[in-house]
């Protein structure tokens, strides 16, 4: 057991207060926003909740929230069973698997902005690897609502399915080989011991990975905006773009408002994830 | 089967980024000289006579190196204490570390710009990589702490008896017991670091430019595709170089601690 010892706050401090200064300061600061017509940094007036009346009340709120929170449940659909399967089959490759975890890491460090670009790139129908192929069966991203979310789907796993696999990949490595040769010895399935020995184990990198992902694709700007800006007809308009659409009209009161709202959502989902992992563990 | 799988996914991922190299030795916009579609170097010789984008390219070394250098400076003492030690209040410092690791930066961009710009350090290096920290540091104490916790605490106590006080059992013991863990801590600060565009964007405003930016300048009416193909593949050098140097330490990881 640890001692208990108060000292080790001193240990503790320098990082509390750098992280003070760029993380609860600003927060604080974009929370008094929000409560205030902003024309300039010095023509403020307050306005009360009236912004966060006016936006939880909006139909475009709620259909956009819809749409992140979908995005979000696919994309964490598609990707952390699909990283596990890949962390999976790595390890089958015993010292080999470094070069694969090396590749599914490539993505991992294009600058984000470039990512669209790559794509677009590809399935462009003129000079594109893939693009004629995808326009001669009919793919096209632009116009129609659902194939934009394929593509999208498809660049944001492209670029995050490296981290799922990183974190999963080290979960499973950390498993003594005993349990799983104990357990094929008693007649385990493949399954059996994938779900009462290497789920377990890997169960806190998959919270991390869950909560990464989670506020990642809900927060998804740079991706969304570049490769159809929320077309078509808006069927990828997700909360971020609405935000970003504020700053650049200047309505900086209603975007720190609007911005305070996602703050909210998004602790709530942390909030409800460690209690339900730490009652988990008592 | 096993090999089938692992062939589709080498060509997932590699696909976007074989048109982007490719893309990067052809000339996209015919000049006097070079009609298109010539294969060459002459991208990577535009992008490296340009002093904007050599500049760039300095710019984004010079933060993410500060950053690094930040997180794992004030990291790990505060990783030692929660692998360590007992104190009231440790598993709310989690829980606050969590929660500003997944705060969206585009919730923060506007009073971090006002802030900043108070103590002039919109423009600089040093703004970038003060920031990054908001999302690198819990990052980097969540992996040293994992790679503190592995070592027997009986390690401390022995370097304590031999009179080891703080700082010398810092640096002489603990950093190289560690060291591999100090990799992995600046491969993920790095990663979340290099290529992150929102408070990149917002605080860099006339001068300072880091990479990413620097590419989204070279979109115009007339982009050169290529050319910003090149300098996106030149960007790519450092974080594969990072990915070599800790490839044999990545499969640790990190994993959720509130």
């Amino acid at each position: 057991m640890r001692p208990h010892d108060n000292r080790a706050w001193f240990l503790v401090l320098p990082a509390l207060a750098l992280l003070g200064l760029v993380g609860a300061l600003p927060l604080l600061a974009v929370i008094n926003y929000g409560f205030h017509d902003i024309f300039s940094l010095t023509d403020v007036y307050w306005v009360g909740p009236q912004w966060f009346t006016d936006i939880l009340q909006s139909d475009r709120f709620l259909a956009s929230l819809g749409r992140s929170l979908l995005f979000s449940t696919l994309a964490l659909a598609i990707q952390v069973p699909l990283g596990i399967g890949v962390a999976l089959l790595l390890l089958g490759y015993g010292r080999q698997a470094v070069w694969g975890l090396m590749l599914v890491a490539l993505p991992l460090v294009v600058p984000w902005n470039m990512i669209p670009m790559f794509w677009l790139g590809l399935i462009d129908a003129k000079g594109g690897l893939l693009g004629p192929g995808l326009a001669a069966i009919g793919f096209d991203w632009k116009f129609t609502g659902w194939h934009t979310w394929a593509l999208i789907l498809a660049v944001d796993t492209w670029h995050w399915l490296g981290l799922v696999v990183v974190l999963a990949y080290a979960g499973l490595s950390a498993i003594p080989s005993a349990y799983m040769q104990a357990a094929a010895i008693d007649g385990a399935s493949r399954w059996a011991m994938f779900r009462h020995i290497q789920l377990p184990k890997i169960a806190g990198a998959l919270a991390i990975v869950f909560l990464l992902r989670f506020v990642d694709s809900f927060m998804i700007y740079t991706e969304a905006f570049a490769i159809n800006a929320g077309g078509p007809d808006d069927a990828t308009r997700f909360l971020t773009l609405e935000l970003g659409e504020e700053i650049k009209g200047f309505s900086y009161g209603q975007a720190a408002a609007r911005a305070t709202l996602y703050f909210l959502i998004v602790l709530a989902v942390v909030w409800a994830f460690v209690a339900a992992t730490r009652e988990r563990e008592e | 089967m096993r090999h089938l799988g692992i062939l589709a996914l080498a060509a997932f991922i590699l696909l976007p980024l074989v048109q982007a190299v490719l893309l990067s030795f052809t000339a996209t916009l015919p000049t006097d000289d070079v009609a298109e579609g010539t294969l060459g170097l002459m991208n990577y010789r535009n992008v490296l006579a340009a002093p904007e984008l050599r500049a760039a390219m300095v710019n984004s070394l010079v933060y993410v190196g500060l950053n690094v250098a930040l997180c794992i400076a004030v990291g790990l003492p505060a990783a030692y204490a929660l692998a360590r030690r007992r104190f009231t209040g440790d598993r709310h410092f989690l829980l606050m570390i969590l929660v500003f690791r997944v705060t969206p930066p585009v919730v923060l961009s506007l009073p971090i710009f006002i802030l900043f710009s108070r103590f002039g350090l919109v423009n600089s290096p040093v703004g970038i990589a003060l920031v990054h920290c908001l999302f690198n540091l819990p990052v980097a104490i969540w992996v040293l702490e994992s790679f503190i916790r592995a070592v027997p605490r009986e390690f401390d106590e022995t370097a304590f008896l031999d009179g080891h006080s703080g700082p010398s059992f810092f640096f002489r013991h603990l950093i190289p017991q560690i060291a591999p863990g100090i990799g992995v801590a600046a491969f993920f600060c790095f990663i979340f670091s290099w290529v992150e565009v929102v408070f990149a964007r917002i605080l860099t405003v006339t001068g300072g430019k880091p990479i990413t930016m620097a590419i989204q300048a070279m979109f115009s009416f007339r982009t050169d595709v290529g050319m910003v193909m090149a300098m996106t593949c030149l960007s790519l050098v450092p974080g594969v170089a990072m990915i070599w140097f800790v490839r044999n330490h990545l499969s640790r990881g990190f994993a959720l601690r509130a």
